[in-house]
């Protein structure tokens, strides 16, 4: 276990010595995230603070915090994906998966700085709603926040995962990419309440974990929500995690050795 | 362990991607198939430098990556460190793999940077990393460059780097895909000398070396298999595998002047002019005795300043058994 996290340590490193080394772009897109925020702001204006689905909070805080975690959840999917990929083409995925470190090692560390970068935008984005637009957040319940993070981030790997799989397996990854991508976005809660959704179709919203990720950090960081409060929301985010994960694990190793076998694991 | 590495009549056929365009032109076709090996079997000993030769397309790098995990046999058996490599987490450990492409390295960071980054996929212990590194740096001539960024390094540097990583772990089997192949020659020279006198001869490693340079096969190898179209056409010595197919000694002779009319169970190959006298080199045939040669020279009374056995050539060698086996399939 020691060992796995200190060889996600490792591509975090690697990874943040190579991005700080594009010392402009890094700093051009911390930049592109304020004006997001600032964007997101002025379209909330036009929002009724009565809609359906709003619980209770404003619509910027909401939204806020919607495309914030939506921006994890499509990291997971692409990242995995889109890094491997790019180590195949750098010519960099042989070398590592020539050491002792497992592929599945190797697969699920490559997208830590994605995630870990997800992390500082996400605070980044909260930082400068609550400074500059004076979004009140609730610091009471950090515990729920926490398992609600923790769990986004297991859940949206598993994902992640599954999705590198398909493409390990089939060499082709953008449709069901694009197509996980646009269901989480148009039923997750995401940017809009599902609750206006006509009756039949809100349903779909109920498997995707997004949804009940989105459920437990507005409800904890804009409600001020405890842990009993939400357990139902938690236990479904840990339900859909416990499936999601070992699956996308499961599945990785089916296309791994495919790959191994038909020869493709390192050819773009 | 007689065997560092060995392989069983192992076979490996690739099904070539299709284009989209293609897929839509003919949906029902079956996709081509490349018989990239065919019943490969050998066995590399301990401790040798084992070459494999072989023109592009033999079938050499896919052999590599089947005895790197990164590739698996269709059938047959490859075995590495007496570890089947089915079982990676057994093989990798054992052995390092120098890579020809440049591109396996993060530019954008030092030399001692991605060292750092691979001694952790390598399971270096972190509170010995640092000392491992600036002993191997120190090894391959590369600490005063170690922190430049890797896209500054030349190709020899860069590939000095990428044997340092092979080595990270101590690994007592080392894999080399071309090692020298983009090196001016003093910087392959070099690299060859390391290879021989530092891994093989100090640190005991066993190197098995796709190359399709005879000469560095020739300078390097204990022992070669040549492949062609996937099947291992020659297994042997230097000298073996340069002997192949010679039923004839050559010796070159320095003479004041070639008598007329010589005969015997021997035929002039080469007659040249050197310095005022003659250099001819003869092939003897079948038994032919190199003394009844020169006993023959003698009465006719010709003057000898010299005489150099002509080692068969490797080149040559592998010409002739490529050709052969074609024969043989076209037969």
């Amino acid at each position: 276990m020691i060992r796995s996290l200190d060889k996600i340590f490792a591509f975090l490193k690697r990874d943040f010595q190579s991005e700080v080394s594009y010392r402009v772009a890094f700093l051009l897109q911390l930049g592109g995230m304020l004006f997001s925020v600032a964007a997101f702001y002025f379209v909330s204006k036009m929002m009724d603070p009565k809609t359906v689905g709003l619980d209770g909070m404003k619509p910027f805080p909401w939204m806020l915090v919607g495309l914030a975690f939506q921006y994890y959840f499509s990291t997971a999917l692409y990242s995995f994906s889109s890094k491997i990929r790019s180590e195949q083409m750098l010519g960099t995925l042989e070398a590592m998966l020539v050491s002792p470190t497992p592929t599945s090692i190797v697969i699920f560390s490559e997208a830590a700085w994605d995630f870990a970068y997800g992390a500082i935008r996400v605070a980044v984005y909260l930082l400068v709603a609550t400074l500059i637009f004076k979004v009140e957040l609730h610091t009471n319940s950090l515990g729920t926040l926490a398992i609600g993070v923790l769990l986004t981030l297991l859940s949206s790997a598993g994902l992640g995962i599954l999705s590198a799989s398909f493409i390990l397996y089939f060499k082709r990854g953008d449709p069901i990419n694009f197509f996980l991508s646009a269901l989480t976005t148009f039923f997750g809660n995401v940017f809009f309440p599902s609750a206006l959704l006509p009756g039949w179709i809100q349903g779909v919203s109920k498997v995707l974990p997004i949804t009940w990720s989105l459920e437990v950090v507005r409800g904890s960081l804009l409600l001020g929500k405890g842990f009993t409060e939400l357990q139902g929301e938690i236990f479904y985010l840990a339900l859909l995690t416990v499936i999601l994960l070992p699956l996308g694990l499961y599945f990785s190793k089916i296309a791994i050795r495919k790959a191994r076998k038909d020869g493709s694991l390192v050819q773009y | 362990m007689e065997f560092a590495v060995e392989a069983f009549e192992i076979e490996k056929t690739f099904v070539k991607k299709r284009s989209l365009h293609d897929l839509l032109r003919h949906p029902f076709s079956r996709a081509e198939r490349v018989r990239a090996l065919r019943g490969v079997d050998l066995h590399v000993r301990t401790g040798e430098i084992f070459g494999l030769l072989g023109p592009n397309g033999a079938g050499k790098t896919t052999l590599l990556k089947i005895f790197s995990c990164l590739v698996l046999p269709d059938r047959g058996r490859a075995l590495v460190g007496g570890e089947d490599v089915e079982h990676e987490g057994k093989v990798k450990p054992k052995i390092g793999l120098v890579h020809t492409d440049e591109r396996s390295f993060y530019w954008r960071l030092s030399g001692r940077e991605n060292l750092e980054f691979f001694a952790r996929l390598y399971d270096v212990p972190r509170r010995r990393t640092r000392a491992r590194i600036d002993e191997l740096l120190a090894r391959v001539d590369m600490v005063e460059p170690a922190d430049r960024r890797f896209a500054d390094y030349s190709s020899g540097m860069k590939q000095r780097v990428a044997i340092a990583r092979a080595l990270l772990h101590d690994p007592p089997i080392l894999l080399m895909d071309e090692p020298t192949r983009s090196l001016d020659p003093s910087a392959a020279m070099a690299l060859r000398t390391f290879i021989r006198d530092e891994l093989k001869g100090r640190a005991g490693k066993t190197i098995l070396l796709a190359t399709h340079n005879l000469r560095e096969a020739e300078s390097l190898c204990d022992r070669v298999a040549i492949l062609a179209k996937g099947k291992v056409r020659q297994i042997g010595t230097v000298e073996e595998v340069r002997r192949w197919g010679v039923d004839e000694r050559r010796f070159r002779l320095e003479v004041a002047a070639w008598p007329a009319g010589l005969a015997g169970p021997f035929r002039v190959v080469l007659e040249e002019p050197l310095d005022g006298i003659r250099r001819v080199t003869v092939a003897l045939e079948g038994d032919a005795r190199l003394d009844d040669l020169l006993r023959r020279l003698l009465d006719a009374g010709a003057v000898v300043h010299a005489c150099d056995r002509v080692e068969p050539d490797l080149e040559d060698a592998f010409s002739r058994i490529l050709e052969s086996e074609e024969g043989k399939e076209e037969a």
